[in-house]
């Protein structure tokens, strides 16, 4: 675990991942209603609670991802992305149980198939399936490891490291 | 393993106060307390009320998709799909025009379907209510369906 967890390492995965959840909430939170719609569809919290995560849901995923691309209070925003992301695994567990088919998953784009460019986004790769499965749980692993590692105790490792043995 | 739950705390609740904020002021917003697919002119009723119009002869309309109709439905209702309403509505009129009240469902607080049916109905000059949250809400309240398939 040691590379994963170096400084090169932690500052892409921060990037990227801070980055997604920034670049996730940006459609949201410019349109809410349109995204409540896309909350709706997905049937697991009843109207008015799906109102409530349409409002506050991409607000929380702007402020986790920005602080995380920032690196401030690094542990404690991947840890806020993880349970976002466990959140999400959980909601499309439940949707592909009931087999509910979600056109559009809402995670980045809210815009409909017919407004966009027929074929693309491929619709496995916007509806609830196994592509979103697979990707949440590829970020649940980085968030995971970025919520634990902790960059003091790691640097001062190095420098006990580097210290040449008196 | 060492995490400030307090820095925790704070993320979501800061984040979930710019949302509400946000949606306030920005004027981007939208009303919490309702559905964001009903408009104003929507008439929604609830399961309750929704049986005591079927007990007093109101029309009922599955706006869902045919098969679905064909699986189970409201006692009596009658298929009006929303992807087929052009084709669907012309054979219907004449009952609908003598029914006393119409209600249109769907399959829940997710689809819109029933609303679309029942501007499109406005449009043609009949008045039709929308089951609010619809077959599930039905369910819910141990109202009766009509589980028998139809061809």
């Amino acid at each position: 675990m040691a590379p994963l967890r170096s400084r090169g390492v932690q500052l892409v995965l921060r990037v990227l991942l801070g980055g997604f959840f920034v670049y996730a909430s940006v459609d949201k939170i410019l349109d809410p209603a349109a995204f409540a719609r896309v909350v709706y569809q997905w049937q697991v919290v009843g109207p008015l609670y799906s109102n409530l995560v349409a409002v506050t849901l991409p607000w929380v995923e702007l402020l986790a991802g920005a602080l995380l691309v920032l690196g401030v209070w690094k542990r404690e925003s991947a840890l806020v992305i993880a349970l976002l992301l466990s959140v999400f695994l959980g909601a499309a567990a439940s949707v592909l149980a009931r087999g509910i088919d979600v056109e559009n998953c809402g995670c980045t784009s809210l815009a409909r198939s017919e407004a966009t460019a027929p074929g693309w986004p491929p619709s496995w790769a916007r509806g609830v399936g196994w592509f979103l499965v697979s990707r949440d749980l590829l970020m649940l692993g980085a968030a995971a490891l970025l919520a634990s590692t902790d960059d003091r105790r790691r640097a001062a490792a190095e420098r006990h490291a580097a210290t040449p043995a008196v | 393993m060492w995490i400030d739950w307090r820095r925790f705390v704070v993320i979501l609740a800061l984040g979930a106060g710019a949302g509400l904020a946000w949606n306030a002021f920005s004027g981007r917003g939208f009303a919490l307390t309702r559905s964001v697919l009903a408009q104003a002119g929507d008439e929604l009723v609830r399961a309750q009320e929704a049986r005591v119009l079927l007990d007093r002869g109101a029309l009922f309309l599955d706006a869902r998709p045919r098969d679905f109709w064909r699986m189970s439905r409201i006692p009596g209702s009658l298929p009006l799909p929303e992807d087929d309403f052009d084709r669907s509505f012309p054979p219907l009129e004449p009952a609908l025009r003598r029914a006393r009240a119409v209600v249109v469902y769907c399959s829940g607080y997710g689809c819109e379907a029933s609303l679309v049916v029942a501007r499109k109905l406005r449009e043609h000059g009949i008045d039709a209510a929308v089951l609010d949250e619809g077959l599930p809400a039905w369910e819910d309240a141990k109202l009766p369906l009509d589980r028998e398939p139809k061809p």
